[in-house]
This record gives C-alpha cells, structure tokens and sequence, in this order.
C-alpha cells in the first residue's frame, strides 16, 4: 500500500507540470499576451515613471524574457527545491528548502499565497458542507427508487432527477437570489456574501432575551417534531397523504399572504396547489428514514415559527445562525445537480446488485428483503459511489465559480474569474495549480476509499 | 423454403445495428419528447429571420413591391437555409450513414463558399426606418414577420427603452419583455438558438475528432502510447474545465468559432477514455487481427473496421456532450465572457439579476430555454444508453 501511494504521489507531479504548462501556453500563446507593457496599461503615467514602472515589472517577474524562461523561472518559484532568488531578481545558489513562493498578484499587489489563504476555506467550506448532504439525500432516494423497481416513485423520481440534473445552476441560483431574496419577493435569505458585518462582533450561538425564551422556543419545537414524527410513522399512506394536502395548502396560503397582503387571489390558489401536491408526495413516501427527516425539519421550522409568534425572539442572532443563513441558497445550488446524479447512480448500482446470484442466494437461504438489501446489497452498491465521489470534487470546484459568482462570495472560484478577467498570470496559475491539487487528492482518495471497502481490490 | 419466407427472414437479418438502435430509440417516450424538441429548435433556428425581424417580409411602396426581409439575409442566414434543405432532402436517400454525412458537409461547405461570394446585404442597418415610415403613411401595404423586432433592434426610435416587463408597453407587443438595452427578449431569444445548435453540435464534433484519434491510438497500441495519452487526459481532467475555459476565452478573443473550437478542446478527454477502453478490448479479436495481416493501413485498421465496433459507449456520450457543451456556452455568457453584440441565453439570464431590480422576464423564458434543451439532450442519452445496451434489452425482454 504504502509502495502503491508514493508511486502515485510521484505521478502526480508530471500530472501537476502538464497542468500549469497547458495554462501557460494558452496565457503566453494569447494574442497580446502579457507583458510590462500591458500591466502598465491604463494608468497615467509620465513616460520616466512609466518606464521606471515596467522595468520594475520586468525584473520582478521576467516579462521579458522567453516564454520558456519564464515558464521555468515560476517553476523554480513554486517548488521547494531549486534555486533561491536573490533580491535583484538574479538566481542565488542551490538549495533543498528554499519554500515555495507563489508570486505576487498583478492586480491585488499581495502574496497570492495570502490572498489564497484568505478565498480558500471559503470555497472548502462550500464544498464539505455539499458533498456529505448530497451523499446522504442521494442514498435516500436512490434506495427508496431502487426498491420500488418500476413503481410509480421509481418512474418519477427518474424523470425528476434526470430533469434537476439538466437545471443549470446559474438559471437555480438567479431563480433563488430573484425570488427569496429580493425585495419585489420573499424576503428570506440575504442576496450575497457570508455573514452581516454587525455579526463580527456577536457571540457565536444565538443569545436570547431570558432564560425562559429558550424553554419556550426548545419546548415548540420538540412538540411540534414528535407529533411530527408520530404522525408521519404511525398513519396510513392514504391519510398522510391528506394531512400533506391540508399542510401544504395551508403552507402555500401563508407565503402568499406573506407576498401580496391581501386574502385571496389567483396566486394564492396557485401556491396552495402546488404546494400541496409538493407535500402530498413528501408525505407519501413510503420510506421511513426519508419521512423522519422530512418530519424533523418541519418541526423545527414550524416550532421556530410558532415560537416567534409567542414573543420569543433573539437578543443577538449569533455567528453560526448567520452562517447558515447566508449559507442555505448557495448550497442548495451547489448540491442539487451532483445529488440528481448520485442518486440516479445509486439506484443503477442497486439495482444491478439486487438482480445479482448472491442476493438471490440469500433470499433462497431465506434472508428477508431488508436484510439483503441493506447487509448484502448496500456495501456493494458503494463501490461506484466511490469512484463517482472523485470526479465529484472537480465538479464541485467549477460549480462554485458560478455560485460564488451569483451569491458574491469571495472564494476561490470567484477569485478565479477576476483574476482570468484581469489577467493576473500569478493568480490564474496558482488557482489551477491549486484546483489540479484538489482534484489529484480526490482522486487518490477514492482509490485508496475503494481499496478500503472492497478487499478483493489490491493495489500491491 | 419458398422465395417469400426466405426474404423475409433475410429482412429479418440484415436489419443494420444503426436501424436497429433507431427503432430502440423510438420506442421510448423519453426519446421523443427529446427528439421533438430538438426538432422545434432546428426549424426555429434555420428559420429564425423569418421569426423574427425588422424588415417587413414584403412591402408596397409606391407602387414598388420589395422584401427588405431577403434582402438583409446576411451569408450564415442562407447556409442555415441551405443546410435545413440539404438535410432533408438528403434524408430519403438511401446510402450508408456516413456517405451521407460526408456529401452533407460537402454540400454545406460548397454552400457557405458560394453564400459568402453571393450574399451582400446592406452594411447599414436602420432598423426603425419601415416604423417612422408607416407612421408617415409611406407604406401602402406591408406584411412583417410574426415578432415585428431583431435581435439587435434596440428600439432607437422609442425615446425610454429598457427593461420592461412582458406586454408592459402599450404601444408595441413584446411577448417576453425587453432587455436592458431595450431589445425584443423573444426575439434575442430565437436568433440564440442558433449559437446554442451551432456550438453544441460543432464543439462535440471537434472533441469526438480528437477524442475518437487519441483514444483509438491509445487502445490500440497501448504501452508507452497509452501511458503518456492516459497522462494528457489525466491532465485535461483535472484542470477543472471551466477553469480552462475561462482562462481561454479570457486570453484568446470572444468569436462563435474561437468559442467552439475551445469547448471542443476541453471536453475531448471523456471520449477518449471510452475509445480507448473499446479498442483496448478489440485489438486482440480476430477480425482486428486479420485486418492488420491483410496489410491494410493503420486508418483503414483504426476507422473502418474497429471505431463502428466500439461506437456504442460513444454515441450515448456525445449525447451528454452535446448538452454540456451548450450549457458550456450558457455559463461562459453569464459570466459576461460570451459573445459581446450577439444574442446568447446565457447572456440575456446574466441581466436577469444585474439591475438593482429582478428582472423575472429574463430568467424564466431564457433559463428555461436552456433547461429544455439541456434536458432533451440528456432525455435523448439516457434513452440512447437503454437502447444500445444489450444487457437491458435482454433483462426487459425477459
């Protein structure tokens, strides 16, 4: 194993040069390219200061050499091992632990090191909230179609998927910024950004009034979940279906009224229909785990709710509900494709599996369906679930450039976009580098994850 | 046997895979719906002048007839034309397959050639002339195309154009609005699908080409060829795509073509992946092997006899391929690295949120042209893969 994970660590560096040197050529090869002469470009200048400027320029990143030159000059800039520069910008002797430097920003003046310190986190966070929530919805609704082979979840949930995974995100993120949170609509999220500016200087849990408040808001809530959750496991399909109804209706009548102020109107009775054919089918699945959750978070939105309504309310929101607030919107956009594939691959998986000799096996052996399905089936179901969770990352990365975009946060994709925009050469090779990095880990991880879940795989 | 059996079993027989997978493909609603959609944007993208324009399609002046209509259709207006009648025309004969595709192009190019020298609509372009002259009373009779607006018709003769919302105007008929610079959104709309068909089917054609080579050397002579094209594609994969594709548009100008030609460098890696993985397979069958000891060329070897073995995996990808390569272009316009003049969806679902206001008009008509084309590329895959996968054929028949 360990032979196997330093032959790949070792393969990734031709992986990682062939990366940076596509993205150099396309940069060198552009028409116009860049050089001093470019950077300087657009400010006003006297022609003394102006040639001062790119000579400055000039040493400092060797625009004006070869192509190939600079090309190797980075290379030696990033690599730990090489040559150290001296102040002049001449090469200085040999060195083994020289530390990598990624270079300046043309456009921001700093450290790219520091300004990717500062953009990274933010798109990791983005990132490692999705991909756990995607697996776990995805495993949900894959299982629940894959049982129900042919059934009627099964043949919607299909078209449903397939059609959420045709949603581009942008058109997702426009649709959610216009309609929940701008002023002409609901008013619900914030339109950008990650946290309030006033939320610096709060505490980091939400701080109520009085002490009661919370008994209140905690006592509404756990109510409200375990009926919730007795009603949800406890009735027949035909009668949550009728309670979906009635809640939905009574749901989309709410935010109408909470859009247009008056009682009744045409809207009104679009929402409620909507929504109630929206919770009649929630309310109708037919797996409990799915409709737990389902009941949960109800109750917990409900409780809130019914909670503010008694007078409970917070001295001070807090930074963590901050966050998520500001985080719900761009995460839904983020997640939602890579969960419509996963769970159209689960159930291909698990259905392959299902149809397999030794499931028939068991059931031959008299094992009944939920054991084969969930101790024989599941665990081998996994295994494309894991090579798929590789490619999961790259296309995670390139969907938070557009969500970052929309939503304006300041994270790595986001950063990505100015800095191709602006041309900052530094910038957009330290962001690819970074981002090949990213997607090369996924990859390994993956291989040794598969190797961990399936032991007939050896890499030695 | 008599004749009749014995043709009718022989019609049984050679019924060729490509029929077969055709007739597959048909049976599926999924496929259809996709299909039909498909088809509706063709029509409207060929036809997109006669949808929407400016110019009147035929007007009285003086006793003068005259189509400005025609007269305007610029050189790519008449390939689209030509092609749209080639296509059909082309469509009854029977020929194999690629006789057909490679006349088509043919025929396309000569077309294009001879459009270019041909066609010279007028530089300047008034569009509000035919209105001030109608208003005047200058225009005895006059008949106008279904959305009276061009794409680039900004309205110049209305003193406030800008955003406004479908059917706001008194005055005039906007069906879907109009854009921040007081365009027609329906029509924007129609003369895009044009950008969206051109650069899902060019950019997917480029990525095939190189895709289908790389992957089909690789497979085929596998060792040191395979293990330095397995790296390329390893790194063209791991540079997320839209990075790449940024960084392209960013430094490389922002034409249709450049445009095409860059997605189709950046999405060729899958297909060589399922090339290679096909020849890989095939190389070692005996009718590869006696191909290669009948002396044929490596192309012969390559294309003619191993690629229509292994185009199963292919077909269901480049259906896929088409769809990404447009949402590809929708992405790249949002974020404001698209066409600059001309109409593009993604475009036109960038302004939906860039006044202070939201613009509902331009993210619902032009988002869900993009959802709808998007989805029926992906319907049409998922159909594809069921119909030329003979493991669920057999488990449905069974």
């Amino acid at each position: 194993m360990l032979n196997y994970l330093l032959r790949r660590l070792l393969l990734m560096v031709p992986t990682l040069l062939g990366i940076t040197l596509v993205v150099f050529v396309v940069m060198a090869a552009a028409p116009g390219g860049i050089s001093a002469q470019t950077l300087v470009d657009g400010m006003e200048l006297e022609p003394q200061s102006r040639k001062a400027l790119e000579d400055y320029y000039n040493k400092l990143y060797g625009l004006d050499q070869p192509a190939p030159v600079q090309y190797f000059r980075w290379l030696n800039n990033i690599s730990p091992i090489g040559f150290e520069r001296n102040v002049d910008g001449t090469l200085g002797s040999f060195s083994l632990w020289k530390g990598s430097d990624l270079g300046t920003s043309f456009r921001y003046g700093r450290d790219v090191t520091d300004l990717l310190a500062e953009r990274l986190p933010i798109t990791l966070l983005l990132n490692l909230i999705s991909i756990p929530l995607i697996y776990a919805l995805a495993i949900g609704i894959g299982v629940q179609a894959a049982r129900d082979r042919g059934g009627r979840f099964d043949v919607s949930s299909n078209i449903f998927l397939l059609g959420l995974w045709s949603v581009p995100s942008m058109l997702a993120g426009v649709l959610f910024i216009g309609f929940f949170a701008s002023e002409q609509y609901w008013r619900w999220f914030p339109t950008g950004g990650l946290m309030r500016r006033e939320t610096a200087s709060e505490t980091f849990l939400p701080l109520f009034a009085s002490f009661s408040d919370v008994l209140i808001a905690a006592a509404c809530v756990a109510v409200l979940t375990l009926i919730f959750m007795q009603l949800l496991s406890r009735l027949s399909t035909s009668n949550r279906r009728w309670l979906g109804v009635l809640m939905g209706a009574g749901l989309g009548y709410l935010m109408a009224l909470n859009l247009y102020g008056h009682w009744f109107g045409m809207l009104h009775i679009a929402l409620m229909f909507l929504f109630a054919i929206l919770m009649r089918s929630l309310f109708g699945l037919q797996n409990l785990p799915l409709r737990l959750a389902i009941a949960g978070s109800l109750g917990l939105g409900l409780g809130l709710a019914v909670a503010a309504q008694l007078g409970v309310s917070f001295l001070q929101n807090g930074y963590l509900l901050d966050r998520i607030w500001h985080l719900v919107l761009p995460i839904i956009a983020l997640s939602y494709g890579g969960l419509a594939f996963l769970a159209k691959l689960t159930r291909s998986s698990l259905l392959e599996n299902l149809a397999a000799d030794y499931a028939r096996t068991a059931r031959a052996k008299g094992v009944d369906e939920e054991s084969v399905l969930w101790r024989h089936v599941f665990r081998n179901s996994l295994l494309p679930l894991i090579t798929v969770s590789a490619t999961l990352l790259p296309s995670l990365l390139a969907g938070s450039v557009i969500i970052e975009s929309i939503f304006s946060i300041d994270g790595m994709g986001k950063l990505a976009v100015e800095a191709v925009q602006t041309r900052d050469r530094e910038l957009v090779l330290s962001v690819t580098l970074i981002s090949g990095l990213l997607t090369l880990f996924g990859y390994l991880l993956a291989d040794i994850a598969y190797a961990i879940v399936d032991p007939r795989v050896s890499y030695d | 046997m008599t004749e009749q059996a014995l043709n009718r079993h022989q019609q049984h027989r050679s019924k060729p895979w490509g029929k077969q997978v055709l007739a597959a493909l048909l049976k599926r609603h999924s496929a259809r719906i996709g299909l039909i959609w498909i088809g509706i944007l063709v029509v409207i993208a060929t036809f997109s002048p006669f949808l929407a324009s400016s110019h009147p399609l035929y007007m009285l002046v003086d006793g003068k007839v005259s189509s400005p209509l025609l007269a305007h259709l610029s050189a790519q207006d008449w390939v689209w034309l030509a092609a749209f009648i080639f296509t059909v025309l082309l469509a009854k004969w029977s020929r194999p397959f690629w006789q057909k595709l490679l006349l088509w192009l043919g025929l396309v190019a000569v077309s294009a050639v001879v459009a270019n020298t041909l066609a010279s609509p007028p530089t300047l372009i008034i569009y509000e002339q035919y209105r001030e002259m109608q208003a005047a009373g200058e225009l005895d009779q006059v008949i106008y195309a279904p959305i009276p607006y061009s794409a680039k018709d900004y309205l110049r003769d209305y003193a406030n154009t800008g955003v406004e919302a479908p059917l706001e105007a008194t005055e005039r008929t906007h069906w879907f609005g109009t854009d921040e610079n007081g365009a027609d959104v329906a029509s924007r709309m129609i003369h895009a699908s044009r950008i969206a068909l051109g650069i899902g089917f060019i950019a997917t054609g480029i990525a095939l080409v190189i895709g289908t080579i790389i992957g089909g050397l690789m497979g085929y002579f596998s060792g040191i060829v395979d293990i330095i094209g397995m790296r390329l594609v390893e790194i063209f994969e791991a540079i997320p795509t839209l990075f790449l594709l940024l960084s392209f548009v960013a430094f490389f100008g922002r034409s249709i073509y450049m445009m095409m030609v860059i997605i189709g460098i950046t999405a060729w890696s899958g297909y060589a992946r399922y090339v290679r993985a096909e020849f890989l397979k095939l190389r070692q069958q005996d009718f590869v092997q006696a191909a290669v000891a009948c002396g044929l060329p490596l192309r012969s070897i390559l294309f003619r006899h191993m690629l229509p073995n292994g185009l199963a995996p292919l077909l269901v990808a480049t259906s896929f391929g088409v769809a990404s390569a447009i949402l590809a272009e929708a992405t790249l316009s949002f974020l404001g690295l698209g066409l600059i003049d001309d109409p593009s969806w993604g475009q036109l679902l960038n302004q939906a949120v860039q006044s202070s206001t939201f613009n509902w008009w331009l993210a619902v008509f032009p988002g869900g042209a993009i959802f709808m084309t998007v989805f029926a590329y992906n319907l049409l895959g998922e159909a594809l893969r069921d119909a030329v996968d003979p493991h669920t054929n057999r488990s449905r028949r069974a």
